[in-house]
């Protein structure tokens, strides 16, 4: 009697305690500057100047340092999270502008828009470690869950490259539709997700045969089709459901990850680009560039909760792991 | 003639970073001729008893007043907040419908009108190159004619200021079709708020 009694104030207690906050940092590409908010109570901590047009951003895997393109300074910036302090700058080429940081924390592996290449820096050392030539105006970057191979789509060539993340080179192209934009692996690594902004569709890709299965397409009642323009993607932990932000159509896909089948758009903000997960997948956060707020997604309910006004044209988001 | 080279490379850029779908577009931002109702609704769909409703006298007269930009934000945003106490969905439906409908042809209207912008700029710079193949012609000649040459560099230095002048002011151009836009997806927004 006694032991259940205990264990049911046990349960009661891990109920009602909060689930751990999380900061959540929003890059704002006009403000030359991050946003932080908290993951739980959803204000605004505070705003921290972090170099020109800041762009794409993400944080190691220890949560120590969070990288940030700072795509008119020519170099990836590198943050203190807790203090927001400046600690280091990497060489990143010119404009970098999205990036992905290898599973393990190390390398980082940078899209340079304008000279065609992808740069692979050390971040312990800080050191260039390789550049490799891609397509035309290299954007989006993705990377296998193993970490063994890295996703490269070029807006102009049209292609998504795979590369061997510890040869650097390219072992395999895909084309897909018009101005690839993003790749995201599930992690279980059966699917790639490569968005299309002109094509307006969502590649969905084999990475054992690089073979496209699927293209998810969008139709919107109310909403005219070039206002579609799919950019960010992420996928939940267990692959159930992925997420794309479809631009100036202001919403939202909610995809089934088993059948591909677009289940809902939500409506978010406006010029909705980039996205990021808490750690436990309960919410999503995607910036919204016009409008300068980030909508805050319920994942489980699929229904946007809350918008928090950030800076000047939010371009990226990510959350702290811990 | 370094800087006209900048104004050139600016244009180009700008027509270039967004992929060059439509060349007569001088701005950053992408174009995109028309906006539509579903990116800022997602209330129900209007029907014919709606659209009658937006004719209304009354409620034509609150639209015309919320969609003036010289009427602060959250002032509108109350105003509507107020209204919706009052107004089942048929009638906040009918006031969407009647911004929107304000609002966007409005709109449509500047997207031309910096297609149009755009367009005389590169006539200008077509016209700039011309006055500078006649300077180089007439500096070639010898004797120079210097009053001839004076003649032509004012005729230079002219249009490139015009030119200058309509490029600094582009940034600014360009940004009102987004001011646009916020201002009905906001309105939107508080509308939606009131849905029952």
């Amino acid at each position: 009697m006694i032991d259940r009694i205990a264990l049911s104030t046990l349960a009661l207690l891990v109920a009602a305690s909060p689930a751990a906050a999380n900061r959540v940092f929003v890059s704002n590409e006009r403000g030359n500057d991050v946003t932080v908010l908290d993951s739980e109570t959803l204000e605004v901590i505070g705003t921290y100047p972090v170099g020109a047009r800041p762009r794409g951003i993400t944080i190691s895997p220890d949560g120590k340092e969070l990288y940030v393109c700072a795509s008119d300074d020519d170099l990836v910036r590198v943050f203190d999270p807790e203090t927001m302090q400046e600690t280091h700058t990497l060489p990143s080429g010119p404009d970098p502008e999205l990036f992905v940081l290898h599973p393990s924390g190390n390398p980082l592996y940078i899209a340079n828009e304008d000279d065609n290449l992808v740069t692979v820096v050390d971040t312990k050392t800080h050191k260039m470690l390789a550049e490799i030539p891609v397509g035309v105006e290299p954007e989006g970057m993705g990377i296998s869950p193993d970490g063994k191979v890295v996703i490269n789509t070029s807006e102009t060539t049209n292609m998504a490259h795979f590369i061997n993340s510890e040869t650097f080179e390219i072992f395999a192209n895909v084309l897909v539709d018009s101005r690839p934009r993003f790749a995201q692996f599930n992690d279980q690594g059966s699917k790639l997700y490569v968005s299309s902004e002109i094509g307006g569709s969502v590649s969905v890709i084999d990475p054992a045969t690089q073979a496209i299965t699927k293209k998810i397409t969008f139709q919107i009642p109310g909403v005219l089709p070039e206002a579609i323009q799919p950019v960010g993607v992420r996928v939940t932990r267990d692959g159930s459901r992925v997420f794309v932000a479809l631009g100036p159509a202001n919403r939202v896909a909610v995809i089934d990850g088993a059948t591909d089948e677009v289940l809902d758009y939500l409506l978010v903000g406006q010029r909705v680009w980039q996205m990021g997960f808490t750690p436990d997948d309960k919410f999503l956060f995607t910036t919204n560039g016009n409008s300068n707020d980030v909508s805050v997604i319920d994942v489980a309910a699929m229904k946007v909760v809350k918008s928090v006004p950030v800076g000047q044209q939010p371009w990226g988001v990510v959350v702290a792991p811990n | 003639m370094r800087y006209l080279l900048v104004a050139f490379g600016l244009l180009a850029g700008a027509a270039h970073a967004e992929g060059g779908a439509d060349p007569d577009w001088p701005c950053i931002q992408r174009k995109q001729p028309h906006l539509s109702l579903g990116q800022m609704w997602t209330g129900p769909a209007p029907d014919d008893a709606v659209r009658e409703l937006a004719r209304k006298p009354e409620l034509a007269a609150l639209a015309d007043r919320l969609e003036q930009r010289r009427l602060p934000l959250p002032q509108a945003e109350a105003e509507i907040a107020d209204y919706a106490k009052s107004a089942d969905n048929q009638h906040l439906t009918a006031l969407m419908l009647a911004i929107f409908d304000r609002i966007e042809p409005h709109r449509a209207a500047l997207m031309d009108g910096i297609a149009r912008y755009g367009r005389k700029q590169v006539d200008l710079a077509a016209r700039i190159e011309g006055h500078r193949h006649e300077m180089a012609r007439l500096e070639a000649i010898d004797p120079p004619d210097f009053d001839a040459i004076d003649a032509q560099e004012q005729k230079l230095d002219w249009d490139m200021r015009i030119f200058q002048d309509r490029q600094q002011a582009l940034t600014y151009v360009c940004e009102t079709p987004v001011i646009l836009e916020q201002r009905v997806f906001a309105l939107g927004r508080a509308i939606a708020a009131g849905l029952k």
